[in-house]
C-alpha cells in the first residue's frame, strides 16, 4: 500500500481563503497608487512609487497569494504535512501584511525608518513561511519534479527576502553596498528563482490536471529548475566578480529558460486532445504570451544599447512580468484552486456526492470572464500609459476596478462554500438523528 | 475484473467522483484501474477513510496507474 498521505491534516479552508481574499487587495493599493501618482509612477523604474506599486503586487498580491496557496497545495498536491497550518497562517499573515504596508510607505512618504522597520517583519514573516514550507517540502514520502521544483523555489524566495532586507537596511541606514547591482540580483531571485519557479512547480502538476493537456515533457520538467538555479547563481556572480560579456551571455540564457517553459507551456495547451476554453485556461494563455513577449524585450535589450538605455524599456518589462504573466497566471490558479479547495472540504463532509454542488458553481462563468477580460484591459492600459504618460490615471483606475472585481468573485466563492456547508450539515445531522430513533 | 477509470481526460474532481462511485458498486475481488496524469494525493485520504489498498505506478509517457481494491477481512 502506498504510504499514508495527509489531506486529514491539510490546513482548514480558512487558511488560502485569508491570504487569496487579502491579496485582491493590495492590487486595488496598486491601481489607486498608479491612478494618484499619474505617469510619475512609469517613468522609470527607479522612481519611488515606481517601486511602491511593484512591491504592492510582488508582496501585496503574488506573495500573499502564492503563500497561501502553498500551505494548501502541499498537503493536496505532494501529500506533504504543514505544521500549525492555521497557527502559522495566523502569524505569518499579518506579518506579511505589515511588513508590506511599511515597505510602500517608505517610498509613498520618503520614510527611512519605514524601512528599517519592515526589515525583522519580513524576517519573521517569511523565515517563518519558508521554515514551515521547507519542512514540509522535505519530510513528504512522494517525489516528482514538481515537489523538487518547489524545494528550489522556497529556497528562491529565501534568497529575494535576504537581498530585499539588505537593501532595505541600505536605504534606511546607507550602507555601502552596490545598490543597482543588489536590485538587479534580487529582482532576477525575486522574478525567477521565486516566482518562475513556483509557477512552473506548480504548472507541471495543475496544467495536466486542470486544463487537460499532455504532462510536461520529463527532460523539461528534469532539466528546468536546476537549468534556472545554476544560471541564477551565475548571474549572482556579478556581485563577486563585476561584469562583462559573460553576464550578458548569461542574462541570454535566462531569457531562453523562461521562454522554453512560456512556449512548452503554449504547445501543450495548443496540442490538448480535448479543448477547453475557460478563464484559467485564458489566464495562462495571456500569461505565457506575456513572457515572451517580456523575453523578447530583454533580449532587445542586450542586443541594442539604446533600447537598454531607455528607462521606459525596463518598466514597459516590469508591466508584463508582474501585470501580464503572474497576476494573469494566479488568478488563473485561484480560479481553479478555490472552488476545487470547496468542493473537496464539502465532500469530506460525509453527506453524499449529490448534496455538494458542483465546481463549476462556485464561482459564475461570466463573472471570471469578464474579470480576466477587464484585467487584460488594464495591463494593455498601462503598458500604453508608459509610452503615453495621459493614460497612467485611467490604466490605474481600470487596474484598481479588476483586483476589485476579483476580490468579489472569490468572496463569492467563500459565501457560497459557507452556504453549502451549513446545508449539508443540516442534511447530515437530520440523517444521524432518524438513524438514532431508528 | 478490471474496471478502468480513464481520468485523464477529465476536469476535476469527476475522475475522483467516478472512482468514488465505482468503488461503491464494486464487487468482491474485482479492482479499480485509475489513469491520471498526476498523484491524486486527496483520493488516497478518502480511499484510506473506506478501507481500500492501493498503489500506483508512473509510466513512461508520464500517465499514473492508481490500482484500487477492498481490503480483505
Amino acid at each position: 500500500m502506498a504510504p499514508a498521505l495527509s489531506f486529514e491534516q491539510a490546513p482548514p479552508i480558512s487558511v488560502p481563503y485569508r491570504f487569496f481574499l487579502a491579496a485582491p487587495c493590495f492590487g486595488v493599493l496598486a491601481g489607486l497608487l498608479l491612478a494618484w501618482s499619474g505617469g510619475d509612477a512609469l517613468a522609470s523604474r527607479w522612481a519611488p512609487q515606481t517601486l511602491a506599486l511593484v512591491h504592492l503586487i510582488a508582496l501585496g498580491f503574488m506573495l500573499q497569494a502564492m503563500g497561501g496557496a502553498l500551505l494548501q497545495f502541499i498537503p493536496v498536491a505532494v501529500g506533504g504535512n504543514v505544521w500549525r497550518p492555521r497557527l502559522v497562517a495566523a502569524i505569518v499573515q499579518p506579518l506579511l501584511l505589515m511588513a508590506t504596508l511599511l515597505l510602500v510607505a517608505g517610498w509613498v512618504f520618503g520614510n527611512t525608518a519605514a524601512f528599517a522597520a519592515a526589515v525583522p517583519l519580513f524576517v519573521l514573516a517569511v523565515g517563518g513561511l519558508v521554515a514551515v514550507v521547507g519542512d514540509a517540502l522535505w519530510r513528504t514520502p512522494a517525489s516528482g519534479m514538481t515537489l523538487w521544483t518547489m524545494r528550489l523555489a522556497s529556497g528562491g524566495l529565501a534568497v529575494t527576502v535576504v537581498l530585499g532586507c539588505l537593501l532595505a537596511e541600505t536605504l534606511a541606514h546607507g550602507l555601502a553596498l552596490p545598490f543597482v547591482m543588489l536590485t538587479d540580483v534580487h529582482l532576477a531571485w525575486g522574478l525567477g528563482g521565486w516566482a518562475l519557479m513556483l509557477l512552473a512547480g506548480v504548472s507541471y502538476h495543475v496544467v495536466p490536471m486542470f486544463q487537460l493537456t499532455q504532462p510536461y515533457p520529463l527532460w523539461f520538467a528534469r532539466g528546468f529548475g536546476p537549468l534556472l538555479l545554476a544560471l541564477l547563481l551565475a548571474w549572482s556572480g556579478r556581485l563577486a566578480i563585476g561584469d562583462g560579456a559573460w553576464s550578458e551571455a548569461v542574462a541570454a540564457g535566462l531569457w531562453i529558460c523562461a521562454s522554453a517553459y512560456a512556449a512548452i507551456t503554449l504547445w501543450l495547451q495548443h496540442t490538448r486532445r480535448r479543448q477547453v476554453h475557460d478563464t484559467t485556461s485564458r489566464c495562462f494563455l495571456a500569461a505565457m504570451l506575456s513572457l515572451l513577449g517580456l523575453a523578447a524585450a530583454g533580449s532587445a535589450a542586450l542586443m541594442w544599447p539604446d533600447v537598454a538605455a531607455d528607462p521606459r524599456s525596463a518598466v514597459s518589462m516590469g508591466v508584463l512580468a508582474f501585470g501580464g504573466m503572474f497576476v494573469s497566471a494566479i488568478t488563473g490558479m485561484m480560479y481553479k484552486i478555490l472552488p476545487f479547495l470547496n468542493w473537496l472540504h464539502l465532500q469530506r463532509l460525509g453527506a453524499p456526492m449529490s448534496a455538494v454542488p458542483n465546481m463549476k458553481q462556485m464561482i459564475p462563468v461570466a463573472a471570471m470572464a469578464g474579470q480576466f477580460r477587464l484585467h487584460v484591459a488594464a495591463v494593455a492600459l498601462v503598458l500604453a500609459a508608459v509610452w503615453l504618460p495621459a493614460l497612467a490615471r485611467p490604466a490605474g483606475i481600470a487596474l484598481a476596478a479588476s483586483f476589485a472585481w476579483l476580490g468579489w468573485n472569490l468572496l463569492g466563492a467563500g459565501r457560497r462554500y459557507r452556504a453549502a456547508r451549513v446545508r449539508i450539515l443540516a442534511s447530515v445531522a437530520v440523517v444521524r438523528a432518524r438513524a438514532g430513533q431508528g | 475484473m478490471t474496471t478502468v477509470i480513464d481520468g485523464r481526460r477529465m476536469e476535476p474532481p469527476e475522475p475522483l467522483e467516478r472512482t468514488l462511485q465505482a468503488l461503491d458498486e464494486l464487487a468482491e475481488g474485482d479492482d479499480l484501474l485509475l489513469l491520471l496524469h498526476c498523484q491524486p494525493h486527496p483520493l488516497y485520504t478518502l480511499l484510506e477513510q473506506r478501507g481500500c489498498e492501493w498503489s500506483d505506478v508512473l509510466r513512461a509517457d508520464g500517465t499514473r496507474e492508481v490500482r484500487i481494491s477492498r481490503q480483505r477481512g
